[in-house]
């Protein structure tokens, strides 16, 4: 048991240093500057797309209607660190939710 | 009347709403620091028929508030406190109470008591509004194989691949401590997971990734660890007793118009491994014997359930059925040992996305355990509710 603690120990310190190292690189989008072209062919998923796909992984998707836009930022928060959701993810559900209250 | 009525016309003509000065109403400007209250209850009847012995009893409302105070827009307390009403008692209980910082958009730090990511069962499923069955699967927990929650701090975050998503939590915490049989022999190897204190001077460790390899994030395959080199109290001969946990997840959820509504299909496969000690059994008659087993326990379950959201009638698409296998395994020779299989099916009607009422039977086959074992068949009829 001894050696498979140990195991992971070191490797919860490499994923941890390795995390902390890509994370604070850069926080920067890098698909901000796409060019012309590019956005014309880039498929992005909308904010509703995604509140119907990322909240039914756990429960419902909610109303958009049952908290106002103050609310829904707290939620947002709350619920992107709870079901570990991307921040792109949580952004474009999160503007969807306060334009559709 | 005349006097009356000329009053009225006459008594307000110089107001001319042309010049008069109108203050605009200034937009509203909300703070950016924000205190809510969220939460779940439930309430509901249970049926239960365990070899023969009938009961039945209305299950006192649990009321669960979730405080949530977001201090900025990276910053943010969380805390859910548990009011239940079990043996003719009001049980209270914090279930998690820590503080947040987004570091980065890849990166966020929890410290405090947190829902530990020990598969996905309890960190995100287990509220009654959420859980599709009014019971728990095997293995989860009062004396269950599987951790809840945890004392220490946690790095998790989330990448978006292009398409597929990959999320990650690691985290250190005071670990479990081990049940030496000292207060209840007949637990004696068990694992205790509410470790506030912590009785040594080693650190559990663990983590969680989780894959949803699909653009569409209907599929999410997970897998944890937990391990601690340490669970006995120090000094106490079993001080140097380590453990080490692993689960494996999945999550598919989607709609498919073939089948008219939402398939959703969860599982969980959880291991525990504790290393062997000896313990000590006094019989009735003051003698004592030492035994020891090969501590191994592990549990599983899987669940299906079928909404037809799109039905014509509205009455169907409100509709739910649940299906759900669970099994748990507990070590050979111990006190506690127990083999079990439960069955349990749901019939569920969705008032709105967060309150639900669910009409479910469940039978257990068990060998072992604290009853003994036998066959327990329960009918239940709850109502949950998210806030």
């Amino acid at each position: 048991m001894k050696t498979i603690h140990k195991i992971l120990v070191v490797a919860v310190v490499i994923f941890t240093t390795g995390g902390m190292i890509v994370g604070c690189s850069s926080t920067k989008n890098a698909y901000t500057a796409a060019t012309d072209v590019q956005d014309e062919f880039k498929i992005e998923k909308s904010g509703a797309q995604m509140w119907g796909e990322a909240c039914n992984r756990c429960h419902l998707a909610p109303s958009p209607a049952d908290y106002n836009d103050t609310d829904w930022s707290t939620i947002a928060l709350h619920m992107r660190v709870r079901a570990n959701l991307a921040e792109n993810e949580i952004a474009k559900i999160e503007t969807f939710l306060k334009s559709a209250n | 009347m005349i006097v009356g009525f000329g009053h009225i016309t006459y008594g307000q003509t110089y107001n001319n709403f042309e010049t008069d000065s109108v203050t605009a109403p200034e937009p509203f400007k909300p703070s950016k620091t924000q205190f809510m209250i969220r939460g779940y209850g439930h309430t509901g009847l249970n049926f239960m028929n365990t070899e023969g012995e009938k009961e039945s009893s209305y299950v006192g409302s649990a009321f669960a508030p979730i405080f949530l105070f977001k201090h900025s827009d990276r910053l943010m307390f969380e805390a859910e406190l548990e009011f239940g009403l079990e043996n003719n008692e009001l049980e209270v209980g914090l279930e998690y109470a820590d503080v947040m910082y987004i570091l980065n958009k890849n990166m966020t730090v929890r410290a405090g008591k947190f829902l530990l990511p020990f598969g996905t069962f309890m960190e995100r499923l287990h509220p009654a509004w959420i859980n599709r069955l009014p019971t728990r699967p095997l293995g989860f927990g009062h004396d269950g194989i599987a951790p809840a929650s945890g004392i220490g701090v946690e790095l998790r975050g989330a990448f978006d691949l292009g398409g597929p998503k990959l999320n990650y939590a690691v985290y250190s915490t005071n670990g479990p401590r081990l049940k030496d049989g000292s207060v209840e022999p007949e637990e004696a190897g068990m694992l205790m997971f509410q470790n506030f204190e912590d009785n040594n001077n080693s650190k559990a460790f663990g983590g969680r990734i989780g894959l949803l390899p699909f653009a569409d994030s209907s599929t999410e395959i997970g897998f944890s660890s937990y391990s601690t080199s340490k669970v006995g109290t120090t000094d106490s001969e079993y001080e140097n007793v380590g453990v080490f946990l692993y689960a494996i997840d999945f999550a598919f959820i989607k709609q498919i118009p073939a089948i008219s509504g939402f398939i959703d299909i969860k599982g969980q496969y959880n291991n525990s491994d504790i290393d062997d000690a000896t313990y000590t059994e006094v019989h009735e008659d003051g003698d004592e014997e030492e035994y020891t087993f090969d501590n191994k326990s592990n549990s599983f379950y899987a669940q299906l359930s079928y909404r037809p959201t799109m039905a014509s009638s509205d009455f169907m698409k409100k509709l739910e059925l649940v299906g759900r296998y669970s099994n748990l395994n507990t070590p050979e020779g111990a006190e506690w040992e127990e083999r079990s299989d439960q069955y349990a099916f749901s019939l569920n009607y969705w008032l709105t996305w967060r309150s639900v009422i669910k009409v479910a039977y469940q039978t257990t086959d068990s060998v072992g355990g604290h009853d003994g074992g036998g066959t327990a068949n329960g009918f239940f009829i709850h109502w949950a509710i998210g806030f």
